[in-house]
């Protein structure tokens, strides 16, 4: 039948050694760039929870205040932000047990799909930041919404850098999905 | 006089001593083949089965993506009055956001029609290991832009439906109720085009892991 792979005996004993050694080598990278996502989301959602503006001046009725849930959207990005650190925190363990066995095939399965499921959550929160902070930098004539960036200058600088870290962490999804795949498919 | 050249049929793979051991058989009537016990020929099966879900998902994901964006770049309403001054008159570039759905969705469609041959490709031939990688990597990729058109495209409909106070920007679907329902749906399109992408880079995980 055309397609179907021949039963293998085996392999030369030094290829098997080399393909070893790969895979434990694409595990520790598995576990930095995961500690490099940790870092990258929780700094992006301290950092935009932590971002309020008062200004100086006030009138009888209105106080000049703003704060990162004034934005619903900016709640979601740090609820996102938080909820991936604390799976780049959860899914260590099970990368330390992929470095001691380098021929676990059913952990770096379950990673794939939690990896691929925590992009998706991830890319939709920080683009819907930077969806938001774009409007607040520019405006928009035609809806008449103005540009808040004018007046709370410090408030949009925060807003602006909490975006960088977010975009680590989706960097850091798409080669950790790469790598997982590309350890699975070496036999 | 005659000279005779010998070409061993060796290939890269066991010049650079990589090759597997393969068991071979010899028939009765001479001839050889390769054993294939029951558990290679079900892995075969269960890796052309999910190469064919593959193929079903990949065309539910072009239906999805290209709804998205249809729906997006067609959604244009006028209001039926206006003043000497301003036509009430909304559209997708408008928002510099739904520009970006737009151009974002028919990136993804565009990419999802031209995955379609290598996924055939996969159904012919199950074991076939370089066209899945290809696939895993541009769906990735794929899914990282749907999702960032989809979550962008989100957060500007929400605005749009609730307004911010805080912020002093208005509700404008309260005026315009048919641009709304518009954009919504393409959003809510957009996000089944990313749930058919996360399933595909799944599968096709799932269809390595039996590699």
């Amino acid at each position: 039948m055309k397609g179907d792979a021949p039963v293998v005996l085996g392999e030369p004993k030094g290829y098997t050694a080399q393909k070893a050694g790969v895979k434990r080598g694409i595990a520790i990278l598995d576990f930095i760039l995961r500690l490099v996502g940790f870092i990258g989301t929780l700094s992006s959602a301290i950092m935009m929870a932590t971002t309020n503006e008062t200004l100086p001046f006030f009138t009888q009725f209105i106080r000049f205040r703003a704060e990162y849930n004034d934005l619903p959207t900016f709640t979601f990005f740090v609820v996102a932000n938080a909820a991936v650190s604390a799976y780049f925190l959860l899914s260590l363990p099970l990368s330390i047990f992929n470095i001691l066995r380098s021929s676990a095939k059913n952990s770096r399965i379950i990673l794939i799909i939690f990896d691929t499921g925590m992009l998706a959550l991830l890319t939709a929160g920080s683009s819907a930041g930077a969806a938001i902070v774009y409007l607040a930098h520019r405006g928009n004539t035609k809806a008449n919404w103005l540009a808040i960036c004018q007046q709370f200058n410090s408030f949009c600088e925060r807003i602006s850098g909490s975006l960088i870290g977010s975009y680590v962490g989706v960097t850091v999804f798409i080669v950790l999905i790469l790598l997982s795949a590309s350890a699975l498919a070496r036999r | 006089m005659s000279t005779t050249i010998d070409i061993t049929e060796e290939t890269s793979a066991v010049a650079k001593g990589k090759a597997p051991l393969i068991a071979t058989t010899t028939y009765s009537d001479g001839s050889k083949g390769n054993i294939k016990t029951k558990g290679a020929v079900a892995a075969a099966g269960y890796k052309k089965g999910i190469a064919i879900f593959d193929f079903l998902l990949r065309l539910g994901a072009i239906v999805a993506a290209l709804a998205a964006a249809g729906t997006m770049g067609s959604s244009e309403q006028t209001l039926p009055f206006f003043t000497q001054f301003f036509q009430f008159r909304a559209s997708y570039d408008d928002l510099p956001t739904f520009q970006f759905f737009v151009i974002a969705m028919s990136i993804v469609g565009g990419y999802l029609v031209l995955s379609l041959p290598f996924s055939i490709v996969l159904i012919i031939r199950p074991s076939a290991v370089a066209p899945k990688m290809l696939l895993v990597a541009l769906d990735i990729v794929a899914l990282t832009l749907n999702a960032a058109a989809g979550g962008a495209a989100a957060a500007v409909v929400y605005l749009a439906h609730n307004g911010n106070s805080s912020a002093n920007w208005l509700a404008i679907c309260q005026q315009f109720g048919d641009f709304c329902q518009k954009v919504s749906g393409a959003v809510v399109a957009s996000f089944i085009s990313a749930v058919a992408l996360v399933f595909l880079v799944v599968l096709s995980g799932f269809a390595l892991r039996r590699h």
